[in-house]
């Protein structure tokens, strides 16, 4: 027996050893020989980078984007701000003004900055665009190759600071090509890649930066990436904004959303990408330090794009609006806001996301039309809309969540989101019945005499909070008796969604640009043209599969309209008018990121309050978070 | 040896087609899933970017090219087996153009090291304890060893790792939380490394160990109370053999036989990775490449890491069935 004593007592002597090697708050998820004063950390969401040595960004899928490489050290012609930006919107970044067009939009003529420099000491000129250009269309397996391939008929630099592109067709959204919102096409070396054998099996490595930091060092494990500023950081289109603040950007894999909250409260971990509401209430509460877009609740930052239920139009149950919008007002936001958000919703009525500048031009502009609203149940008028909804949402949190609900209406507007469609079960009803539906027996049947089955696709756990919304719209609509069910794709939802194999989902079909007001991000792909037939595959985007002529009408005016053009936005309210009365998607909420910024190290991350810039740090314009941030001490 | 060389040709046979019907059915299932790698990248590719449509059909077929999916079904079996047969996996979807067998070299020393010493560590300890629990019944300190096992072994392994987590993480932040080794440290055998890298595994492993304590202590203990009751221990007890001797001897090395063969099949499973336990502690190994991949769509990853973890087992089991005979004369060759 004493053997075995002595055994647990060796046992303990060596975990005690152990631990008491490890001084507390050291060796944990810092580098260890970078003064912590000048690193940020941020968060990767790409997680752990398989080929993580990889940095050839321009081949389809092959590496990272999101390690620092889009955000630090990569740079194009135009940059636009979901938010209001540094100097408005709209940045001309290697491009020393805006695109400029012909009257046709055949041909687009870039002038470009000079005194921009590569890190390796190389003037970056016209040729680097130009091979850009054509190095990815000769190569069908880069990323850009298809894009460029199918829109430009030439591209020439008649001077070092001139491209002149030509096009197949007129095209007014061509630059948006060249233009960051989350990524776009990113200039290449010519003078890197010129000595390439294959551009699409060069791995790029060690990465040429146009941007203000280099490859410092990474983990061959892909758990994280160092970026470090350049020396001549001066000599960089970023710099006009300033000195960027951290000298080191560390990008990491710090785990699951549970081990995110860890790292940042032991200040290992300066920005989250994303965690769930719940990880977010609970930085909230516990840590002095952390900062969200929303000082209070809700948070989380309204991404430009907006979670809907997306019908396939092309089953036969949904062919007819009355039926969609049925659907519509059997939902309760107010219900689906607390599943999926706990309430941290910023809920949008129409189908643009209430975002960046889209508020001030969309959704306050339009109110008095949505209230003047009809539809014809068959058996009355109805307004369905109700103004007040954002507002009943805050007063509902209000008593648990206090005083961080704001009581502005405009603040409540912009946490909140204005209005909702009216939770209408008898009107619901009576469409159905004027849709040719009817109820036997407490539940629904179609026209032909089958029960009323609608499956709601989520993506399950890979995307938790719209996951809750589905559920909760699947358990209101069984409620009035539809024969609702939720249909978990998990990965296969990209394959369904193409092929169409589904009734309806939870996920988006609108993006915007959020700082700026044109819709061709997603709408020009709402065009009939390319709806598939039923059944078989079709590419991406118009997932509800809706062929509307009046909207087709209105895409084919944008089209031929510059992107700047006042007539956008009109032709965008004729869109959401339009959208509004058929309701091909009943648009839920802005897709909300709880963005976690802890102010311990760095001071002036974007807010509410100030929204120089969209806080996800995944995204390429995020860099200009780096010249407003500033040492804490 | 004429007797044990025939059963050695049968065992090594059977051995081959449990290996080919293991691999064939991993090849069925991983391509019947209903997750295109295809779709995944240009998903992954299109999710943010304003990418017109017309140009993702092109780039839908570019990618079927690249990734060479191209060919009958019966052509890509064949192709399949001519790289198992080569030892070439062919490269990776998700992390295109990267070769697997690189993945997985990159991943397999990480989760072999944490899980090996882990593995072994329970396992010894287990069954030392257990044994003795078994032996010295009336001992308290054992009995509290039994309890403690008994209520460590139900309890979901994710609750005791976020425990350990919170516990050592954040209450007390002693431990790393994630990863495998302290950031922008050189992978050389410097002290430094191998130090971190021990620290990074300590709270893994703590995880593993403690779970697969209680699981061996449980089980050993109850053999031990079987061989208790055979009559040569009684035997040996009335002849006056010191106790010691006859727990060493007699009660610990008969009842370790079945053990071993755990420990076999465990070490075995080593190469399906911890999937729990590295994801959990954000551990860089083949259980986080596999769920991954897995997700990704990316079959030709996911086929590389089922076949080596077919392997992997098949060999553990085949070793000890080899040794048996060898080692245990209870064991006839028939």
């Amino acid at each position: 027996m004493r053997c075995i004593r002595a055994l647990l007592l060796a046992a303990c002597v060596l975990g005690s050893l152990l631990l008491a090697s490890v001084e507390p708050g050291h060796a944990q998820g810092i580098p260890q020989d970078i003064p912590r004063k000048d690193l940020l950390i941020l968060e990767n969401p790409e997680g752990t980078v398989k080929n993580a040595g990889w940095f050839n960004i321009w081949v389809i899928n092959a590496g990272a984007q999101s390690n620092g490489l889009q955000q630090a050290a990569l740079d194009t012609l135009w940059y636009i701000d979901p938010e209001s930006g540094l100097d408005g919107v709209w940045d001309n970044s290697l491009a020393a003004d805006k695109p400029q067009y012909n009257a046709d939009f055949t041909e687009m003529t870039v002038k470009l900055r000079s005194g921009i420099f590569w890190s390796d000491g190389v003037e970056f000129t016209a040729d680097d665009v130009v091979a850009t250009v054509m190095t990815q269309i000769k190569h069908p397996a880069m990323r850009f190759s298809a894009v460029l391939a199918s829109n430009v008929a030439s591209v020439e630099a008649p001077d070092a600071r001139t491209v002149v592109f030509k096009l197949k067709k007129p095209n007014s959204r061509f630059h948006t090509n060249f233009t960051v919102r989350w990524g776009a096409v990113w200039i290449l070396p010519k003078h890197v890649f010129d000595k390439v054998e294959d551009p699409v099996k060069f791995d790029f490595n060690k990465p040429i930066s146009l941007g203000a930091y280099v490859l410092h060092s990474y983990d061959p494990d892909g758990k994280w990436y160092i970026w470090q500023l350049r020396d001549d950081w001066q000599r960089t289109t970023l710099a006009r904004f300033g000195k960027p603040g951290p000298k080191y950007l560390a990008y990491v894999d710090p785990g699951p959303p549970d081990k995110r909250v860890i790292a940042q409260l032991n200040h290992e971990l300066d920005v989250i990408h994303d965690i769930a509401p719940e990880g977010m209430f609970a930085l909230a509460k516990q840590s002095k330090t952390t900062r969200a877009w929303f000082k209070g609740f809700p948070y989380g930052h309204p991404d430009p794009t907006l979670p809907a239920v997306i019908f396939n139009t092309q089953n036969e149950n949904f062919k007819n609006p009355d039926v969609r919008w049925a659907l519509a007002l059997l939902i309760d936001i107010k219900a689906v806001a607390m599943a999926a958000y706990r309430g941290a919703a910023t809920i949008s009525a129409i189908g643009v996301p209430p975002t960046g500048t889209h508020p001030a031009t969309y959704h306050a502009p339009m109110e008095d039309w949505l209230k003047s609203f009809e539809i014809d149940t068959g058996k009355r008028k109805i307004k369905p809309y109700d103004p007040t909804i954002g507002k009943q949402i805050a007063d509902m949190l209000r008593p648990s969540m206090g005083e961080q609900i704001p009581t502005d209406p405009a603040e409540i507007a912009k946490a909140f989101g204005r209005g909702w469609w009216k939770t209408d079960p008898v009107a619901a009803q009576e469409l159905l019945e004027k849709a040719g539906f009817s109820k036997r027996g407490g539940a629904w049947v179609t026209p032909d005499g089958k029960p009323f089955t609608v499956r709601v696709m989520v993506e399950g756990d890979l995307r938790p909070v719209m996951t809750r919304a589905g559920t909760m719209i699947v358990q209101l609509w069984k409620q009035a008796g539809i024969d609702a069910r939720i249909d978990v794709a998990q990965g296969t939802l990209p394959t369904r969604r193409a092929a169409g194999d589904f009734d309806t989902f939870i996920g988006w079909s609108v993006e915007t640009w959020g700082g700026h007001q044109d819709l061709s991000y997603f709408l020009d792909s709402w065009h009939s043209q390319f709806v598939a037939e039923p059944g078989k595959p079709q590419p991406l985007r118009n997932w509800q599969r809706w062929s509307s002529p009046a909207l087709d009408k209105i895409i084919e005016e944008i089209r031929t309209v510059g992107f700047d053009d006042p007539r956008s936005i009109e032709l965008g309210k004729d869109y959401v008018k339009l959208a509004v009365k058929e309701m091909p998607t009943i648009p839920l909420m802005a897709y909300n990121v709880f963005t976690a910024m802890d102010q311990t190290y760095w001071t002036g991350f974007p807010t509410a309050e100030n929204p120089y810039t969209n806080p996800v740090p995944n995204w390429g314009n995020s860099r200009y978070m780096f010249v407003r941030l500033k040492p804490a001490n | 040896m004429s007797g044990y060389a025939g059963y050695v040709g049968r065992r090594l046979a059977q051995f081959l087609l449990v290996v080919f019907i293991g691999i064939n059915i991993a090849y069925v299932v991983t391509h019947a899933s209903p997750i295109d790698p295809v779709e995944q990248s240009i998903s992954a590719v299109t999710s943010f970017g304003n990418t017109a449509p017309e140009a993702i059909d092109r780039m839908r077929h570019s990618l079927r090219e690249l990734y060479g999916l191209g060919g009958t079904p019966v052509q890509q079996y064949l192709t399949f087996w001519k790289r198992i047969l080569s030892a070439d996996f062919g490269p990776s979807l998700s992390a295109f153009p990267t070769p697997v067998g690189t993945l997985i070299g990159r991943a397999l020393p990480w989760t072999a090291g944490l899980l090996t010493v882990s593995t072994i560590i329970a396992w010894v300890l287990g069954n030392l304890l257990g044994g003795l629990a078994g032996y010295y019944r009336q001992s308290r300190g054992l009995k509290l060893m039994g309890v403690i096992a008994m209520g460590l072994h139900p309890i979901p392994y994710y609750i005791l790792a976020m425990l350990l987590l919170i516990l050592f993480g954040f209450i007390w932040p002693v431990l790393p939380i994630s990863g495998g080794a302290t950031m922008n440290l050189p992978q050389t055998l410097t002290p430094e490394f191998v130090w971190s890298v021990l620290q990074h595994a300590i709270l893994p492993a703590l995880s593993l160990i403690l779970i697969g304590v209680g699981s061996w202590f449980l089980g050993m203990r109850s053999l031990v109370s079987n061989v208790l009751a055979e009559d040569y221990v009684v035997y040996a007890e009335l002849a006056g053999v010191k106790s010691w001797r006859i727990l060493t001897s007699y009660v610990m090395r008969n009842a370790l036989v079945p053990q071993v063969t755990g420990l076999a099949m465990s070490l075995g499973g080593i190469f399906n990775g911890a999937v729990i336990t590295e994801k959990v502690f954000g551990y860089p190994g083949l259980g986080s490449l596999l769920v991954d991949a897995v997700y990704a769509g990316d079959y030709g990853l996911v086929l590389g890491v089922t076949t080596i973890s077919i392997l992997g087992v098949s060999v553990g089991v085949l070793a000890i069935d080899l040794l048996y005979p060898l080692l245990d004369p209870r064991v006839k060759v028939s």
